[in-house]
């Protein structure tokens, strides 16, 4: 990549150097130094690709919400956004034309976002080309991937339906994959899994299906703030009574005690809310099966609880072994 | 692209639809969760308390200001603009020479990923170094408002995107005095923003530079609105910021007005990737695909009403309500067309912002009532039985849910969807879209360089992320929509 200094003789700079240090008053060698340091940043851009399949978008609008960072900063400072539908400003053909640039160039961070059609590419078809064909491409050629959001991950919502919806790692084999896996993509856990690449170099721990431990070690349910009405079996009926506002969603068909997750400490939007918090319970969407295990959402039996007659001792349950990851395709 | 979202519904709780509809659109999340809320509603023959409604409408609010301040800024401006004009800025201005710098260390550093590529600017983009400067300034100001303007929703709904709080017969959060306030205080924030640099940056856009285009009418179609109507003002429901209502074949001299008639709607799918059912009405509508289908070139149906293409989205909403500032700009001698769409776009935004107002002081006196309800707690499981339809106003247009429940599981369920009134190809009887329609004409002089089809599809705020690969310049010709 071209960086701003080797655009630059050392000459000019300097000489660009002594003209603003005057006007700001600092000595050369300092105003040297801090531009130098800022020019640096500059050069660290790192360049993504952002591939969307059966998606909804809602994983871009969930990462165009950072505040902190601002989302302002991270796609103009930070990121060098090369690819992805929403967000650029080229459409059609140019479009198309910067995808197969950034992949001939490789060294990519790809975030894939929406789940890939297997019973048959036409369900989804990008530019005439089968979505999944793009994905295995791009991953091909990529620093890192991370599936973006829970379709991404495992398949999703769509994996329910008819079209063979899938996660990546059914498409991309033999390379690791970091699955961010809530339905949207938690902002936190995007932007953190990139800054984290950025700064180590390297993808971070994760358990085994993918998902990073820093964000989804523990169960929803074993931080839960209603915690206490579960152990004393208080659960809401009824959302009107002030009451019951804080007591345990269980009864209205709350997952957090077989979803892992840190929603409940990390909270969503900023701290500023989240599922439990609102009354409504949380929806198991971190989880490889759902949506499929998870339904029916309000009843305290879900598919997935049926076949796990321990839910109530849930905290003692562990997270689902391979073989559970295939991810809906119920019926 | 296609989901299934239709099909993989049946043999489901209802009481899932709202959650699972959400995801149909990440954009428009709480607009479909709302619809299908009120399809529901109707299929448990729930009564939503006016809280309920209220906090409905806020949350819903919310997310009509983030999405038409993000379309603007974010998804259109580019198109207006040379950016490059912004290195010929030589005002003082501190805030926008940070721009400058901003902008020009992109160059420098040949790196100016999402803003290019794009197509070139033309003999219409703006390239007066304040005025682009500006615009560019207010992209970046944007990105950080229409984030605060979903966080804001998101004290009421939960969580963004997609919202948790929105089920059958009303909501699941009990709002307390704090939360009001800390809305009222978020909204004043965005009022600021919209009152001071939205809307007239539409309208020195659209009334200066952009005059000409806008008095060409370019992307006019076919001059068919269509508004289900939305958002209530009062208990009754009868009083809405957006009414419902039909006008076939605008007549900018004598406006009439028909009563929206929800019988009227068909679906026809004759050039859709879909098996051809009997009925076309949408309670009746099935999702069975046939992707070998002869003839067929999208995923999107057909929908119309009384057999017409129909426009939606804020256009057709300022018409049907006959909005005095949208006349009055039409009256100057804009004609509906894509700038317009843009005009009309920001003058509802202060409309559902004044709404805002009035529903936190309805909200706070409703809570201080002894009983104050948010749900039809009696009403929460579902029926054997019971059919039902949510019509309701997404930013970019109508949005229907209709399901129909039998041992109460979902037995069909259908949306139309604001961008499948847009972007629907042709029926049977061959009669354009409505998008289809207004790109007729559009001045292409240089076929590599589309920018004025980009343009029109754009002002209609198309669900951008499915509706990228549309266009097949080499023929000067849209070719296909091949995607939902």
């Amino acid at each position: 990549m071209t960086t701003p200094l080797e655009n630059i003789s050392r000459r000019d700079f300097m000489k660009y150097c002594a003209a603003t240090a005057a006007v700001l008053g600092l000595s050369e060698f300092e105003l040297a130094t801090k531009v130098s340091e800022a020019l640096v940043a500059t050069r660290a851009k790192t360049p993504v690709l952002w591939l969307e399949g059966q998606d909804c978008a809602g994983c871009t609008i969930s990462f165009a919400g950072a505040l902190n960072p601002p989302i302002a900063s991270l796609i103009l400072d930070t990121l060098s956004v090369r690819y992805h539908e929403t967000i650029m400003a080229a459409s059609g053909y140019e479009a198309e034309s910067a995808y197969h640039k950034i992949v001939k160039a490789g060294g990519y961070v790809l975030c894939v976002e929406g789940s890939i059609p297997t019973a048959d590419d036409r369900f989804c078809m990008i530019g005439r080309r089968p979505f999944r064909e793009m994905v295995e491409e791009a991953g091909a050629r990529a620093d890192a991937i991370i599936a973006v959001g829970a379709c991404a991950a495992y398949g999703g919502i769509p994996a329910a339906g008819p079209t063979g919806a899938v996660g990546i790692n059914r498409i991309i084999k033999h390379k690791p994959i970091i699955n961010l896996s809530t339905c949207p993509v938690h902002c936190d856990h995007l932007v953190g899994i990139i800054l984290y690449l950025l700064t180590t170099g390297t993808a971070p721990p994760v358990d085994e299906i993918g998902r990073p431990k820093m964000y989804f070690r523990e169960l929803i349910h074993d931080n839960c703030r209603r915690r206490s009405y579960f152990d004393n079996e208080m659960f809401l009926t009824d959302w009107n009574d002030p009451t019951q506002k804080n007591w345990c969603l269980y009864m209205k068909g709350c997952k957090g005690p077989e979803t892992y997750a840190d929603c409940p400490v990390r909270r969503w939007n900023d701290g500023l809310n989240f599922c439990i918090d609102c009354g409504a319970g949380c929806m198991g969407c971190a989880e490889p099966d759902f949506y499929a295990g998870m339904t029916p959402l309000y009843t305290a039996e879900s598919g997935r609880s049926r076949n796990n007659r321990s839910r109530k001792h849930a905290s003692s349950v562990f997270p689902l072994k391979k073989q559970d990851m295939k991810g809906g395709g119920q019926k | 692209m296609a989901r299934g979202f239709e099909a993989l519904l049946l043999g489901k709780d209802p009481r899932d639809a709202p959650f699972v509809t959400s995801r149909i659109c990440g954009v428009c999340y709480s607009v479909h969760q709302i619809a299908s809320a009120r399809a529901l509603d109707e299929a448990f023959g729930a009564e939503v308390p006016w809280g309920g409604t209220l906090l409905r409408n806020l949350a819903m609010a919310a997310q009509f200001i983030y999405d038409h301040i993000l379309h603007f800024y974010h998804l259109s401006v580019l198109d207006y603009i040379d950016i490059m004009a912004v290195a010929a800025y030589r005002g003082k201005d501190k805030a926008l020479n940070a721009v400058k710098d901003k902008i020009a260390g992109m160059l420098r550093a040949k790196d100016t990923f999402p803003l290019t590529p794009r197509y070139k600017p033309d003999e219409i983009s703006v390239t007066d170094p304040d005025t682009v400067i500006s615009a560019v300034k207010h992209y970046i100001d944007a990105l950080t408002m229409q984030a605060k303007a979903r966080n804001m929703g998101a004290i009421f709904g939960g969580r963004q995107p997609h919202y948790q709080s929105i089920v059958v017969g009303g909501f699941t959060q009990l709002p307390d005095v704090n939360q009001v306030a800390k809305f009222r205080t978020m909204l004043d924030e965005q009022a600021k923003f919209v009152n001071e640099v939205y809307i007239p940056d539409v309208l020195a856009f659209g009334t200066g530079p952009l005059f000409p285009l806008a008095k060409k009418g370019l992307g006019g179609g076919h001059h068919n609105y269509l508004a289900y109507g939305a958002l209530e003002l009062d208990r009754t429901g009868k009083e809405l910021v957006f009414p419902p209502g039909v006008i076939m074949g605008l007549n900018l001299k004598n406006i009439k007005i028909n009563r929206f008639n929800p019988d009227k709607i068909t679906e026809p799918v004759k050039y859709g990737w879909y098996r051809e059912s009997i009925s076309q009405h949408p309670y009746d509508g099935e999702q069975v695909f046939d992707l070998d289908k002869k003839d067929a070139y999208s995923f999107i149906k057909a929908p119309r009403y009384l057999g017409k293409p129909m426009e939606v989205g804020p256009l057709a909403r300022m018409l049907v309500a006959r909005n005095p500032d949208v006349l009055g700009l039409l009256a100057k001698g804009v004609k509906p067309g894509a700038i317009a769409r843009h005009a009309a776009r920001a003058i509802e935004t202060k409309l559902v912002l004044d709404a805002c107002y009035k529903w936190l002081d309805d909200l706070l006196s409703e809570m201080a009532k002894p009983g104050f309800k948010i749900h039809d707690t009696i009403h929460w499981e579902p029926p054997d039985t019971g059919m039902g339809t949510g019509f309701y106003e997404a930013p970019r247009g109508v949005l229907g849910h209709w399901v129909k429940i039998r041992n109460r599981k979902i037995e069909k369920y259908q949306v139309i969807a604001p961008s499948t009134w847009n972007l629907s190809p042709r029926c049977e009887k061959k009669a354009r879209g409505p998008i289809e329609e207004s790109l007729l004409g559009a001045p292409v002089p240089d076929p590599d360089n589309p920018i004025n089809v980009v343009r029109i599809i754009r002002s209609f705020d198309p669900c951008l992320a499915c509706a990228i690969h549309l266009i097949d310049p080499t023929s000067n010709k849209i070719k296909k929509f091949p995607v939902e």
